[in-house]
This record gives C-alpha cells, structure tokens and sequence, in this order.
C-alpha cells in the first residue's frame, strides 16, 4: 500500500472539517475525489502536503511505510509526495529555474543522488517544458508572476514533472482552464502514469476524468468518503447530482 | 549682542562640541591655507550654537544620537599611526573586477597599498583634499558649497574637521571605462573618520565610482567604541555627462556612518546610484539632489538589510528645477530581531519643472515582529503638468510563498532565504554594470546565509 488514510480528522480555526476519512491507496492507482463544496476536498489535499493551518486532531497516515504526519511540509515532498495547488502562488523575483532547480536537487539529495548543476538541469527540464507546451522563456520568469491561469496549473504540472513524485495529488487542478488548458494538463499527468505512480485527482467535474480514466472514485461528504466506485460512479453523479447519494447515505 | 538662539544643549553634547572644536582648532594649527581655516572656523562657531540634533529634531526623530554624542570619537586623521595593513589582508575587500583603487585606512589615504595615481586613464585626474587644504589651486573646489554642507548637522563636523578625502576629476568628453573603487577600512575603536570628497564630471564625460565602507578590527585591540565614519561628497555633473554610484556600507556592526551626498546635475545628465546598507549600528545615508538643467534624469536605489539593534537611515531629497526631468527611486529594507529601518524621501517640483516625471517606492520586509519601519516618503509640486508617485509598502513575508517552496521539497530556511533574497534584489538589479551588480549581489548573499538574519540551512543543521 502506498498510502493508507485511517479515521483522519482535521480541523481549522477550531472548526472540524475532516470527520473520519479512510482511503487506501496502491501504487499506480488513480482516485478521484468529488462531493459538493464545502465537504472538504481541499482540507484533505492540503492535510496530506502539510498545511499547518490545519490541525489533525485524530487518526493515522502512512506514506510508502512511513508516518506521514510526523513531516514537515518539506520532507513529504523530498518522500515523493507532490500537490499541484488550487491557485498556485506568485513568487517575484525568485525565477523557476532557481526554484525547480533547488527543488530538484533537494529531492536528489534526499535519494543520494548528485545535485544537477545548470547546464544538466536545463537539459533534463528540455521535453517537460515540450510536454506542457510552457513559453521557451519560462525558466527565466519569476515563478507564475504575469503567467494567466492555465499557465500557472500548468507549470504546477511541469514541477510535477520534474519532481517524478510517487504520489501526485492535483487539487482542482482543472477549475478554470479552457479545452486547451485542460487538454494539455491532461496528456501532461497521463505522461507521468505509471505502475509505481498514484494519484488522488480532487475535482468537481467530469470533464477531467473522461480524459484521465481513474480507478476508483470517491464521494467525499461532511468530511467523510460516503460512497465509493469505479469510473461509472461519475456518470451517475453527473446524470442525478450529489443530492442522491447523500440522502442514501443518511 | 544677544545671541538668537534659544536652543538647549546638554553638559554632554557640550562636552562633545567643544572635543571635536578642539580637535578643528589643531588642525588649524597645522599647515592649511587660508580660506581652509576660514571654512573650518565658521564651523565650529556653528557646531558651538547648534551642536547635535535631539530627537526633538524631526529630521533626527528616529534616529538617536545619544551615544554618538557620549562617545566622543578622536579624530582620526589628527595623529594618523602605523596600522601595518597589508594588501594580502585588505584583499577580501577588494572587488573581482578590474578598478583603480584608493584604500583609505582610518580616514587617511594609504598611498603603498592604492593604485599609481600618476598612471591614471587619459581624461581622469585624482587630487587629494589633504593636498588641496595646504597648498592646491585647486582648494576652491572643496570651498564651494560651505554653506550648502553645513545645511547638515554632519556636514558642518565635516567641515570642522575639513583635512581628508579625495577629489575626482574627468575631463569633458572622457568615458572612463575603468571603475574607481575607493575603500574605506577602520581599523582602530573610538576614532572617526572624516572624509570630504568632491567629484566633478565634465561635460558629456562618464564615471562609475564604487565606495566600500568595511571595518578589520586588530585583535589586539578590544576595549571601548566601534569608528564612526563621517563623509561629505559634493558631486559636479556637468551637461550631458554620466555618472554612475555604487556606495556598499559594511562597517562592523557596532560602527557609526553618516554620509551626506550633495549632488548638482546639469541638462541631459544621468546619475544612476545605488547605496547598499548592512553595516553599523546607526547609520544614515542621505543624498541631496539638485536638477538644474532640462532633461535630466537619474536614478537612486537603495537596499538595507539590518537586525538586532541595528538602526538603518536613508534618505534622498531630489530637486526638480527644470522640465522634462525624470527621477526614479526604489529603496527596500529588510529588518530583522528588533532593527529599525527609516526612509525619508522627498521630490520637489518647481514651477518651472512642467513635464517632471518622478517615482518613489519604499518597501520593506519585517523578519520578525518586533522590528519597525518608518516611512516617509512625500512630494512637494508647484508645476501643473507632472507626472509624480510615491508609496510605500511594509509587510512580512507571506506564508503562502514560504509553503508553496515547501511543498516542493525546499527547506523552511531557504524558502525564507530565497524570497529575502528576491526581494532585495529587484533593487541591487538596477545597478546597470553585471560585474559591480554581481559583486553586490554577493556581498548580501553571503550576509543572508550567515544565518545573522535568519535561521538557515546551515545554521540548524
């Protein structure tokens, strides 16, 4: 198992979000995460990458054999964690060259690999910046400074890339973009599938889904999984909304 | 006569005026032309009325003088001694670019361990003030603006004790390509150094000067107060020429420093300078800026990065006299523990000075919460066809930032590392030469990962 989630409990301003979530997860696995806003999609996400707003108040998480909460933020990613975020944040001034390649190196270190100098950095980010169709100048810019939407989930996705991470979390990565966005972002995670590489895909639409396939999907409700399914489930919610189920479940 | 002065002085100001009165009365005693000891005279009898500013002097509000006052530095250049420096151990202060090199040490010129300035590029002629004051033609130079330096507390000190420095000079239509580097070194507790400089560039000429103010204290040497540093420089930019300043202060963090810059621009002339503060536990850098001619422009920037006790001054009071002129600014603090930054910013405009376009920007970053910034940026304008802005900007670094570098395996110490860093250099960026641009950016590299400011990798491990 690569991540197993027992009676997770989380809350924020002293307001429970996460009521008792259970979720395994083997490698190469895909899950979606749906439900109505509010259910607390965002806090699991964000729970899992080490938020510290968030407080965990009960249960357990083990990542690949190890105690995910007892990391820092910093140390889950250099595990093999990775979350694409909802609004990926502005840095100015600190270029996504400096940035990746800090990030790179410190994901290597932790694998006792030899850090990337520049030239072999460039090199190695060549074909992902291709895969993502960035502008040839991104490793210039300033992290997401002046980038629209789309381009900053997609440069989320190009990190990811870079990062070859054993568990991609995309938090709503699909809000917000058009086809071609969407597209890209798309063939951009169906890249990276692989036997050894999970993901959990938070997202409120269909859309994605049909171009990503996942295993299982989950619907996530008052802070807990309240039904779960095969790809099927999503067109049942699609064809009869979140109301059904939730009543179901009561 | 009665004297119009209602000011109060302490017995301890008192004190310290008559010291340093003291000291200007044996300079004068020295070989010094005339009007030298004309000019040093009129100071002291200014010094004996005004003394020092209070904190009941606005421009003086933030920044106390108590224990300037209380220490009563010796002048260094009174009785210069043997420091027995050698350019092996100044070498870690010296730049890795080609440059004509004054070394100053504790106020005096050290002319073994400076550059030949009998060899100096065609068009750039070097004199020395203490040259000057006894017997140079050349004195008036230093005379001209008496009275505009002694508009500053620090400036009529600077004229009392008028003795040191250097004056530079390039001849109309010569671009010196090679920098003039110019290093300040206090070696000795106690004592300040007074520097008067003057630098005139002629008409359509072209000058990069880059000072450096460091402390190598002898270990030997261990009681008592940090140096003080005291600089005038009065800067002549004649039509159509081009000067360009980097002033990087890394005195000991226990230092003094006070530099006041009076600078005259003529139409079509640029400055683009740059002060970069770190050192000094009070320090204040003002620059005086005169637009007397039509499109002119010039840029001043600063970066100030302080912590503990430390308090950071910096200011500029930029002129518009006349049109089309175009001024920008962007100066940034970075304070740390319980250091106190102060920006004061003022651009005038005169009636006269229609199609004006000036800019000001002061931000700052707070490391910790109980550090203080205080801001003050204004503009004063009597022209109606202007284009001006000011603001200003204090804030902590945002935690969004720190944790989305954290979710990608970088560490909480480098993320804070690398967005300090960031920050402060969008403003050492504007000095437009790679190579000095390089250097500075390296001078506060190495100062951020010191782990003075803030944990860092190294510093936790």
């Amino acid at each position: 198992m690569l991540l197993t989630i027992e009676n997770l409990q989380a809350e924020i301003d002293e307001k429970q979000i996460l009521k008792g979530l259970n979720l395994d997860i083997k490698p190469g696995e895909i899950h979606a995460i749906m439900g109505p806003n509010g259910a607390g999609k965002s806090t699991l996400a964000s729970v899992l990458a080490g938020k510290d707003a968030y407080e965990v108040t009960a249960g357990s998480v083990m990542f690949d054999g190890q105690d995910l909460l007892e990391l820092g933020p910093e140390e889950r990613a250099r595990k093999g964690l990775f979350l694409a975020f909802q609004y990926p944040v502005e840095i100015p001034g600190v270029s996504n060259k400096l940035f990746m390649q800090t990030a790179v190196n410190a994901v290597r270190e932790e694998q006792g690999l030899l850090a990337l100098d520049m030239f072999d950095f460039d090199e190695y980010a060549k074909d992902k910046i291709e895969l993502l169709e960035m502008r040839p100048d991104l490793l210039e810019r300033s992290v997401n400074v002046g980038f629209s939407g789309g381009e900053k989930k997609r440069n989320d996705i190009f990190q990811m890339a870079l990062l070859q991470p054993k568990l991609c979390i995309l938090d709503e990565t699909d809000s917000g973009l058009d086809i071609d966005a969407l597209r890209l972002v798309a063939n951009g995670i169906n890249a990276l599938r692989s036997e050894s590489r999970s993901f959990i895909v938070v997202t409120h639409y269909q859309r994605l889904l049909d171009y990503i396939k996942p295993d299982f999907v989950h619907v996530l409700y008052d802070g807990k999984i309240i039904k779960s399914g095969g790809f099927e489930l999503v067109h049942e919610l699609e064809e009869h909304g979140y109301d059904e189920i939730i009543q179901q479940s009561k | 006569m009665l004297k119009k002065n209602t000011r109060k002085i302490s017995p301890m100001a008192k004190a310290a005026v008559s010291h340093y009165i003291e000291a200007s009365e044996q300079l004068n005693k020295e070989s010094a032309q005339e009007e030298v000891v004309a000019c040093r005279t009129r100071a002291q009898a200014l010094l004996l009325t005004q003394a020092f500013p209070t904190l009941r002097d606005e421009a003086w509000q933030y920044t106390k003088l108590v224990q300037f006052v209380q220490n009563r530095f010796e002048v260094a250049h009174l009785t210069p001694q043997q420091h027995g420096l050698t350019i092996r151990e100044v070498q870690s202060f010296l730049p890795p670019y080609q440059a004509i090199k004054l070394i100053f040490v504790d106020g005096v010129l050290d002319k073994a361990l400076s550059d030949d300035c009998t060899a100096l590029p065609k068009g750039l002629s070097i004199e020395f003030t203490r040259e000057a004051v006894q017997s140079s033609s050349e004195v008036e130079v230093w005379l001209e603006q008496e009275d505009l330096v002694n508009s500053e507390p620090f400036g009529v000190l600077n004229n009392a004790l008028l003795a040191e420095g250097f004056g530079l000079k390039v001849a109309e239509n010569m671009a010196i390509e090679t920098p003039v580097f110019v290093l300040n070194i206090q070696t000795k507790l106690n004592q300040i150094s007074v520097l008067s400089n003057r630098v005139m560039v002629g008409k359509n000429a072209e000058l990069t000067l880059v000072e450096h103010f460091v402390t190598l204290l002898n270990e030997a040497e261990q009681e008592g107060v940090e140096a003080c540093t005291n600089v005038v420089t009065v800067m002549d930019i004649a039509e159509s020429a081009r000067v360009r300043q980097v002033v990087l202060q890394q005195q000991s963090d226990l230092g003094y420093y006070f530099h006041n810059q009076f600078i005259f621009q003529s139409e079509q002339s640029d400055f683009n300078s740059f002060y970069g503060g770190l050192g000094s536990q009070l320090s204040r850098h003002q620059n005086h800026l005169f637009m007397n001619g039509e499109r002119i422009e010039n840029s001043q920037n600063s970066a100030c990065l302080a912590h503990q006790k430390q308090l950071v001054d910096s200011r500029t009071n930029t002129q518009h006299t006349q049109e089309w002129g175009a001024s920008r600014q962007l100066h940034k603090f970075v304070l740390a523990d319980s250091a106190v930054g102060v920006f004061d910013g003022m651009i005038g405009v005169a009636r006269a000075a229609q199609k004006t376009d000036g800019q000001m920007d002061n931000k700052n970053l707070l490391l910790s919460n109980t550090a203080k910034m205080n801001s003050k940026p204004q503009l004063e304008i009597y022209a109606d066809d202007v284009k001006c802005s000011h603001g200003c900007a204090t804030g902590q670094i945002n935690q969004d930032q720190i944790f989305y570098l954290q979710a990608r395996g970088i560490s909480k110490p480098k993320a804070t590392e690398m967005i300090t860093k960031a920050f402060l250099m969008e403003s050492v960026e504007t000095i437009d030469r790679k190579d000095i641009q390089q250097w500075v950016a390296q001078e506060f590299s190495e100062a951020l990962l010191s782990g003075a400011y803030f944990k860092t990798d190294t510093a936790t491990e």
